[in-house]
């Protein structure tokens, strides 16, 4: 176990080094390093996207503009504020939310079972959000700070982090009182703040 | 706002928290959004957050996006046509088989450059030419086994235009092309090498020229298109 995580950080630090080199040669407008940074991290990037905003045409749409974003804000990438795979992830995960939630605005409240597998990328045998969750905290060795966290907590984080699930869909997918679900989220949180910081996470 | 009171940054954090993980509603995240543009405090809690949670994308199992998205951002970025599959041009298939399909017209430009050697210019034991994509000749390269330069004549017509240069490079297997410097369009130019001749090209099977702004690439790496590529001859 410990042998698998300090294999997976390795991975971890040699794709951030290859992303910064991709990124700074981006930045220089350099097409053939775009290429090869779509190549590298779009399969990924739409994983994301179609499972937030649950739509493939949409989340086909909300990649493309990252990516013309990403083409045009890659000078104001700073290796030393973000590690450059956070820094990729957080623009297609902002955009994706950006957009999920102003649709929310403007449409009738659909119910979660009406919007779940409405994208054909999503298999049957696609893994559940907490699946997710613990594989992500495997990769980076923050396994523990997941374990910590209370079934309820933890599952309303991961639906809420891979599906992009407002408050109010969760409560109505774990069956839930609203202020359940908003304390579950917000003390989840702190909790998880607290580990991650004591493992190292988001220093400067 | 009272930026030392201890029950806004705890508010902040909270709020922070939540923009991370996409809770919030559209209205409370497009104002701290906004807020983040003009206040550090709060563009701060939010990127720490962000990097909190971003280890756990990981989890995420990749979905392949179909290839009209990358043929949609090349478009609307008016870029000319690359192939993400292509990785680096000098990784790519293409480039490799060119090479190949090239090598009966290089066969006949090295003998010619073989057979013909001038009186300044002495037969030289490794060879490149570089050819354009269509397979004809435009640089043919040389150097003498001990020495720390390379020779390059121009047999084509290269025209790089004005305010750019041409700029050849070395293309060693697995890694990022390194560069020999700019060259000239016509006549016979000169590379100074780092090592002796054959240090400086073992393991390096090819070489190419790539069209790049005057005094040459600006970043260490080939900025503008490929025009020539030639496989390295050992002639000893």
């Amino acid at each position: 176990m410990a042998e698998l995580s300090a294999r997976s950080a390795a991975n971890v630090a040699s794709r951030n080094e290859r992303l910064s080199g991709l990124l700074s040669r981006v930045a220089l407008k350099d097409q053939a390093a775009f290429a090869t940074l779509y190549r590298e991290t779009s399969s990924h990037l739409f994983g994301v996207a179609v499972r937030i905003v649950r739509e493939s045409p949409t989340a086909e749409e909300l990649l493309q503009e990252a990516f013309v974003s990403i083409w045009h804000h890659a000078a104001s990438y700073d290796a030393s504020r973000s590690q450059p795979f956070t820094w990729l992830n957080t623009i297609v995960r902002n955009r994706c939310l950006d957009w999920l939630r102003r649709r929310e605005l403007q449409t009738v409240q659909l119910t979660t079972d009406e919007n779940e597998g409405s994208s054909s990328e999503l298999r049957a045998d696609d893994p559940t959000p907490e699946e997710m969750l613990l594989k992500g905290a495997d990769a980076h060795a923050v396994r523990e700070c997941v374990d910590e966290l209370d079934a309820g907590p933890r599952q309303a984080i991961a639906l809420a982090f891979y599906q992009g699930m407002s408050h109010a869909e969760l409560a109505a997918h774990l069956r839930q009182p609203l202020g359940t679900v908003k304390s579950w989220v917000r003390r989840g949180l702190e909790k998880l703040r607290r580990c991650l910081d004591r493992a190292g996470f988001a220093r400067g | 706002m009272n930026l030392s009171d201890p029950a806004r940054s705890q508010r902040l954090e909270a709020l922070a928290a939540e923009y991370a993980l996409g809770t919030l509603p559209a209205r409370t995240r497009a104002r701290l959004a906004r807020a983040a543009l003009g206040d550090a405090e709060v563009a701060s809690a939010i990127r720490n957050w962000e990097m909190r949670l971003a280890p756990l994308a990981d989890g995420v199992v990749p979905i392949t996006p179909p290839p009209r998205v990358w043929k949609a951002i090349v478009a609307r970025l008016g870029m000319t046509a690359q192939s993400p599959s292509d990785t680096s041009w000098w990784t790519s298939v293409a480039l490799w088989r060119g090479l190949a399909l090239a090598g009966v017209v290089i066969a006949f430009a090295l003998a010619i450059a073989l057979l013909a050697p001038t009186q300044e210019e002495p037969q030289q034991p490794i060879v490149a030419v570089l050819a354009d994509k269509e397979g004809r000749p435009a640089f043919i390269a040389s150097a003498q086994r001990g020495e720390r330069f390379m020779t390059v004549k121009a047999v084509g017509v290269a025209t790089p235009g004005s305010g750019r240069a041409l700029e050849l490079w070395l293309l060693p297997t697995g890694a990022a092309p390194r560069s020999l410097g700019v060259i000239p369009a016509a006549g016979v130019g000169r590379v100074t090498l780092a090592t002796p001749v054959e240090t400086a090209l073992a393991q390096i099977p090819a070489l190419a020229v790539s069209l790049e702004p005057a005094g040459g690439s600006p970043t260490g790496a080939p900025t503008g298109p490929v025009l020539y590529t030639g496989k390295i001859e050992r002639m000893f």
